[in-house]
């Protein structure tokens, strides 16, 4: 049981590489994977890669229109900014993530534990509602300042949302590293600070290099946040052609670019992650890890963490409720009915339809991703080979999209191929499960490995059939990962927007277009928007909260 | 070194013990996607309830959501009242015969404004409504990619082109000729596919402390000049593309490409026609370009045009700068309720049908029926502007102006 209880498990991405080997067993000694599971995993990879392939196979497109997208003046800069946005987000995110995950597991930082669940909140705000509240913070108490603007600003706000994605893993792997051999690198004269580069971080290289890839996709996806911060990206420019322009074509084809680049950032970070994991012989024992004493600095340092939480949560729900408070007093104001196309006061019953909507889809992408990531992801850590690697690969690339592209890909096979579904709740979920799915995969295969291919061995040795092994043995110690993946995908779709304008069945409401639509999409206006942005903070701190729950465990 | 799993596998794949094995597991494959299907479908049964209802209520449904919301905009009357009708919308049997068909609405403009409109329709009657919202272009690009499969009635857009789009794709349906002689002729397409039903006025929004009234620029076309560098906001948004059509049609594409370079080298791109306008009131530059609505918007929530630090100004003789832009309605040729959504096309375009509700609503835009006048306190008449003479169809077709705009660095 050691393996499954040392593990970090409710961490997305920290894969623990099993005990006493240099590397992962090869398939040749387990025999080959059942032919349903690769039909299955084959099917899933070519499902996600569909929208890539739309943008090229669909009419319309052409090799002149791509050399176009990339001749036209606007595109070095967009692809500069872009660049430029995915490494300030990626290094701030690594810094915030890294450091703060090291503050709070391996030093005498007061309450680690109310940290590390403040550090995971951040989640549980969409990026467009943090963009949103921070411009109008800065409209509001700096009128003439732009600061927020542009690279810098966009930088702050977009690491302060995405940094857990990065400190969760990475305090996961923190928990996992062998305090024996620290203890052996000092003992032999090193400094701790040394000890720390050489012997702790080579380890952490997994939790950080894959955390940073949802950090950096995320960026590369973005549109509504960095369209407030006033910041194009690729992303931005494919949106607005999509959207304002009406140019389809070259906005397809400038996401051809894009995808481009997205399956460049998935083999630097294929290889960035490494393919061996530093040696360890011998079991060891898991011990609490050596804190370094702050002395009295540590009050310092929590005034810090405090100063983060602030900036990433504070800033979001001070405007929200200053929103409210101003929707909610506006009702006995004498130009009340001014409010032109807010409301006033709050409609409960169009909230609680639209919050309920949001949790019913969010679950059932959860559930779904999680089922059709588990063969994936079962293949991945079970059967390691080029086929795994190409199929996990594959359901990153549409992860790296804009919103935009994967739905109008999906209105296009929809309606020609799956008409009784098109504009049901169905398409929206196969959306959700196709956005986010690797978010799924990528804590599924952590929970899989932690489980440890040699309880199966035993199981089966015991008599166990195939089918037993993975109901009885594989599955319920592979839980805390894959319910993991469930939660992340839940988060980020009830956070989506883009998509869900496209997919939604007619007349539907969730939290996010109902926000979209009292703000005009454009509008800076949160008193009507507030009731709507809380109830979708709120929504996911749950999940969030648990996530953070299981991180707490593993560091207790 | 092989890495592949399926090469070292085929070594094993007689063995016995393993054939057996597999089939187990292919079963639970089988079990999980038939549950996963199970709980998407047991989701999406409830997901549709919670919400929309099912189609043949989705109309009063989708009503009944957007109470709060219609009924603040209802006749134009206080909102109070109003709320108290439109809950009823959902009980009261209207007057004339209830048609069958639900008429389904893709629309691009303003949410609240659509649908005090549809409440309103539906209350006089009787045909029922339901409404997809989103972003004007991409519920365009949604249509043609559904082409004749599309679930959609009526097409409501906010800017010319995207209306302008499909007709020129072919997917619309000729308008009622009648229909379309109760709308202000300037804004009519000669294609006669589309109704224009509410107007905007492109327009400048600036600060007084940064930038008087005299000083405005005389047209936008001098802001290419270097006294204008980092004075002024922009947005490239629908409207600005049809500024380019416009302007591509007047002056011609090289003219046009200059001009939009100048407007890059000396103006703030604010990504949107809201956020120029909250950067100039919150004082970041002296003027921007704008729709003219979004100003007497926030004027409504502020409690008044003097709670503003910034105040709109229309070009006084007809400019670029001053284009009228019409939001159109179409009648999609694929619907199969080609008669009810007519009907609405009629009832939308009537001076005392759609016409009071745009008068009426707080979005502020201009009913276009001639006599109609907007109840926006502040509000110009449509007749006053001076605004140049268009063919609507000119923004039918983008794809220069998108090029232009791209071309110039913009997108």
């Amino acid at each position: 049981m050691s393996e499954a209880t040392e593990s970090p498990l409710a961490e997305a991405l920290y894969e623990p590489q099993p005990r006493g080997t240099r590397r992962a067993p090869r398939s040749g000694r387990h025999g080959r994977a059942p032919r349903l599971v690769l039909l299955a995993a084959g099917v899933v990879a070519v499902a996600s890669l569909a929208p890539a392939a739309y943008l090229v196979l669909r009419e319309g497109f052409s090799i002149g229109l791509l050399w176009r997208a990339l001749d036209s003046p606007s595109t070095p800069e967009l692809l500069w900014h872009t660049a430029a946005l995915v490494l300030t987000v990626g290094a701030a995110s690594m810094l915030l993530g890294v450091g703060l995950a090291v503050l709070v597991v391996r030093t005498s930082l007061p309450a680690p534990r109310l940290w590390i669940v403040l550090f995971t909140m951040p989640l549980a705000v969409p990026g467009f509602v943090s963009a949103y509240t921070w411009v109008a913070a800065s409209f509001r108490y700096a009128p003439s300042s732009t600061a927020i603007f542009g690279l810098g600003g966009s930088t702050l706000v977009m690491s302060l949302g995405l940094f857990p994605y990065v400190f969760l893993p990475t305090v996961a792997a923190l928990r996992g590293v062998d305090a024996a051999q620290e203890e052996v690198s000092r003992g032999l004269g090193r400094s701790e600070l040394r000890t720390f580069l050489t012997v702790t971080l080579p380890q952490l290289r997994v939790a950080i290099s894959a955390g940073s890839l949802i950090v950096v996709l995320h960026v590369v996806s973005e549109f509504g946040a960095l369209q407030l911060l006033n910041y194009s990206t690729l992303t931005t420019a494919i949106m607005q052609r999509m959207q304002v322009l009406g140019s389809p074509e070259s906005a397809r084809a400038l996401a051809v670019v894009l995808v481009g680049g997205a399956a460049l950032l998935l083999l630097v970070e294929k290889i960035a992650r490494g393919r061996q994991a530093p040696a360890r012989v011998g079991r060891g024992v898991l011990r609490a890890p050596v804190r370094w004493g702050l002395g009295r600095a540590r009050w310092l340092w929590a005034l810090a963490c405090a100063a983060v939480s602030l900036l990433a949560l504070g800033v979001p729900l001070y405007i929200a409720i200053v929103g409210l408070a101003d929707g909610l007093s506006g009702a006995g104001a004498a130009g009340a009915d001014a409010a032109l196309d807010g409301q006033v006061g709050i409609d409960w019953a169009a909230l609680g339809s639209a919050a309920l909507s949001t949790l019913e889809l969010a679950l059932a992408a959860g559930v779904v991703a999680t089922v059709v990531g588990l063969p994936i992801s079962w293949l991945y850590a079970r059967h390691p080979g080029r086929f795994a690697t190409i199929a996990e690969r594959s359901v990153w690339l549409a992860h790296a999209l804009p919103g935009v592209i994967v739905a109008l890909a999906l209105v296009y096979l929809g309606v020609r191929w799956f008409r009784p579904v098109y504009q049901t709740p169905l398409m929206l979920v196969a959306a959700y499960v196709v956005l986010f799915l690797p978010l799924a995969v990528a804590s599924q295969h952590v929970g899989l490995r932690a489980a440890g291919r040699r309880l199966d061995e035993a199981a089966h040795s015991l008599g166990y059939g195939r089918l037993r092994v993975l109901v009885r043995v594989t599955l319920p110690l592979a839980l805390p990962g894959v319910a993991a993946g469930a939660l992340f995908v839940l988060l980020d779709s009830a956070k989506e927007l883009t998509t869900t304008l496209l997919l939604i069945p007619t007349g539907m409401t969730t939290l996010s277009t109902a926000l979209w639509s009292t703000t005009n999409g454009e509008v800076l206006d949160f008193t009507a928007a507030a009731p709507y942005g809380i109830a979708l903070i709120l929504i996911g701190v749950l999940p969030a909260y648990l996530l953070a729950r299981r991180t707490v465990r593993l560091t207790a | 070194m092989s890495r592949s799993p399926i090469h070292s596998g085929h070594r094993r794949s007689d063995d016995p013990e393993h054939r057996a094995a597999r089939r187990p597991t292919a079963r639970l494959i089988a079990a999980g996607a038939a549950l996963a299907l199970l709980l998407g479908a047991a989701a999406c049964s409830s997901g549709g309830t919670g919400n929309a209802g099912t189609s043949g209520t989705a109309g009063n449904a989708n009503n009944a959501g957007s109470t709060s919301a219609s009924g603040q905009s209802g006749q134009g009357t206080s909102g109070r009242s109003d709320s108290g009708s439109s809950t009823a919308t959902n009980t009261v049997i209207p007057d004339q015969p209830v048609g069958n068909a639900t008429l389904t609405i893709y629309s691009g403009q303003h949410e609240a404004l659509v649908q005090a409109l549809t409440a309103a329709f539906t209350k006089a009657t009787g045909i029922k409504t339901t409404i997809r919202a989103g972003e004007d272009a991409e519920l365009a690009n949604q249509i043609i990619e559904e082409g004749a499969a599309s679930p959609a009635d009526l097409y409501l857009s906010e800017e010319p082109g995207p209306v302008g789009l499909l007709d020129s794709k072919g997917l619309l349906a000729k308008v009622d000729p009648a229909t379309l002689q109760e709308a202000d002729q300037r804004l009519v397409p000669s294609t006669g596919d589309w109704l224009p039903y509410a107007a905007r006025s492109r327009a400048l929004f600036y600060d007084p402390k940064l930038i008087s009234e005299a000083d405005l620029p005389h047209s936008i076309m001098d802001l290419t000049q270097p006294q204008w560098k980092g004075k002024f906001a922009y947005a490239p948004s629908g409207a600005f593309t049809a500024t380019v059509s416009y302007l591509i049609d007047t002056i011609g594409s090289d003219k046009t490409l200059d001009w939009l370079k100048g407007i890059k080298a000396n103006g703030i791109n604010e990504q949107t026609n809201g956020k120029v306008r909250d950067s100039v009131e919150a004082g970041q530059h002296a003027f921007g370009l704008s729709n003219h609505y979004y100003w007497y918007i926030l004027a409504a929530q502020k409690g008044g045009a003097d709670k503003l630090a910034s105040r709109v100004y229309f070009f006084d003789h007809p400019d670029a700068g001053g284009l009228l832009l019409a939001s159109g309605a179409g009648v999609i040729k694929a619907s199969k309720h080609q008669a009810e959504a007519q009907e609405f096309l009629k009832w939308l375009g009537s001076a005392d049908g759609g016409q009071q509700v745009i008068a009426g609503a707080q979005a502020a835009q201009f009913p276009v029926a001639p006599g109609v006048v907007s109840k926006t306190p502040g509000m110009p008449s449509l007749a006053d502007l001076k605004a140049p003479n268009v063919d609507s169809s000119i923004y039918a077709d983008t794809t220069e102006a998108q090029a232009l705009i791209i071309k110039a660095g913009m997108s």
